[in-house]
């Protein structure tokens, strides 16, 4: 049996899918933002909070990196409704991912805010200053640029993570190719151009953080 | 919470379930142990491979360097689609273990090239000019100079990545492979209330999952060296 490659029938969807490109990267920045506000919390929670407030915070970290994210999407997609909240999949998935995300950035922030040198918090709590404005104005500005990698890579992880969000439905890159698949059975076409279209999709997410990292934080990153 | 779970508890924690549940887990467990250990050879083979000098293996050293750029930006649910997919091409039936088991050997190669390159690259090249000039041949050098400085630097980041992976191939449900999450959602469609069968789940992955995590921690200290030079 043989079977010939015909690109030539799936050329024809590609800026349906490359539409579909932009929704993961897209998908990727909300749950990459939302993460961050939770990690910023967490690493707050973790470092500055109450005893019981820097348990909870473990074990939500614990909990979260120790667990799949698809499984973790599984249980939001099917219980929520059960509870009589009702989500889209692209809600459901977004909110899954942002607390997958959270759990992880806590855990970057809180190293980050590990390197602070303990005088310099000391200095803030004498000039008076209060929790809040000595995270804005003296660790943020520290731990930007030593945090700007693993961020950014953290951020790459996630545009490859969204592709999970197609086993819910959603019509992002993976989802589309889906769709493709199923109206045209060019199957190993349409994932080998799928594939290299997330090959060049965090490429240039890869090329753009080094450009801003570069411009705006002075922070020289490998390109490759 | 919905009404009706308190109820299903008992006819949930049968020991069919349980049977069927840690079945599963085990080929959790197996798949992501074949993506350690091929991994581990073959992203070592790839890594020094990449270290080599001379014309002659230059075209082997691109096409290395190629797989492990291109392989880590390609999500894994596309791989195992792709793999899924061109296993059908040649007409036979593989076994979906297998397929699984392919995908994720290809990941894990690609992303263990990249932790024992690192490593590699961690140890200053003074020792390998040293080495050359104690007429050490390419192989003595990585196997007496550079690996027992290397391997302390490799494990951490891998044994991160073996429990990372363990996660990851709940993915592999998705083609069918009967492992733990295939198996929530077996369950889930048997008309089990969704909070006890994936909850189950995600308490089995935890339970795989976090004593490796601390194991790996403590092995991070074991072998943290002092780094002085």
């Amino acid at each position: 049996m043989t079977y010939t490659l015909q690109f030539g029938q799936v050329t024809r969807y590609l800026p349906f899918l490359a539409e579909g490109g932009l929704i993961s990267l897209a998908l990727a920045f909300l749950a990459f933002a939302g993460g961050m506000v939770l990690g910023l919390l967490g690493a707050m929670g973790r470092t500055f909070g109450p005893r019981a407030v820097q348990r909870g915070v473990q074990a939500y970290v614990v909990f979260f990196t120790n667990t799949p994210q698809l499984v973790q999407i599984y249980f939001l997609f099917f219980v929520l409704p059960e509870a009589g909240i009702l989500l889209s999949p692209f809600q459901a998935v977004l909110l899954g991912m942002t607390l997958n995300a959270g759990a992880y950035l806590t855990e970057i922030q809180r190293a980050g805010f590990a390197t602070v040198p303990r005088g310099e918090l000391d200095a803030a709590e004498t000039l008076g200053m209060s929790l809040t404005q000595s995270v804005r104005l003296v660790i943020l500005p520290h731990v930007v640029k030593t945090l700007y990698a693993p961020l950014s890579n953290q951020y790459i992880i996630m545009v490859l993570g969204t592709s999970m969000a197609a086993v819910f439905g959603v019509e992002e890159l993976t989802g589309r190719a889906f769709s493709v698949n199923a109206e045209t059975f060019r199957s190993v076409e349409v994932f080998s151009i799928v594939g290299a279209m997330y090959i060049v999709l965090t490429l240039i997410a890869t090329l753009a953080l080094s450009v801003v990292g570069r411009l705006m934080f002075r922070v020289r990153m490998p390109t490759l | 919470m919905p009404h009706g779970v308190i109820e299903q508890i008992p006819r949930f924690l049968t020991w069919y379930n349980a049977a069927f549940l840690l079945r599963a887990a085990s080929f959790t467990l197996a798949l992501s142990a074949v993506g350690s250990v091929v991994g581990i050879l073959a992203g070592g083979a790839i890594a020094v491979l990449r270290r080599t000098r001379g014309w002659a293996l230059a075209p082997l050293r691109g096409l290395g360097t190629l797989y492990v750029e291109l392989f880590r930006r390609i999500p894994f649910l596309v791989t195992l689609l792709l793999v899924f997919y061109a296993t059908q091409l040649g007409g036979y039936d593989m076994p979906l273990f297998a397929i699984g088991a392919i995908a994720v050997s290809l990941i894990s190669t690609a992303y263990l090239a990249e932790i024992v390159r690192a490593g590699l690259a961690s140890v200053h090249p003074n020792q390998w000019h040293s080495a050359a000039v104690a007429n050490f041949s390419f192989m003595q050098t990585l196997r007496l100079v550079v690996i027992p400085q290397a391997w302390s630097v490799v494990l951490p980041p891998a044994f991160g990545f073996f429990i990372m992976f363990l996660k990851d191939t709940a993915l592999a449900s998705q083609v069918g492979v009967v492992e733990l999450t295939y198996a929530g959602k077996t369950l889930n469609n048997r008309g089990f209330a969704p909070v006890l069968t994936f909850g189950a789940v995600l308490l089995l992955y935890f339970a795989m999952s976090y004593p490796l995590t601390l194991l790996g921690r403590r092995l991070e200290v074991l072998v943290a060296r002092p780094r002085h030079r």
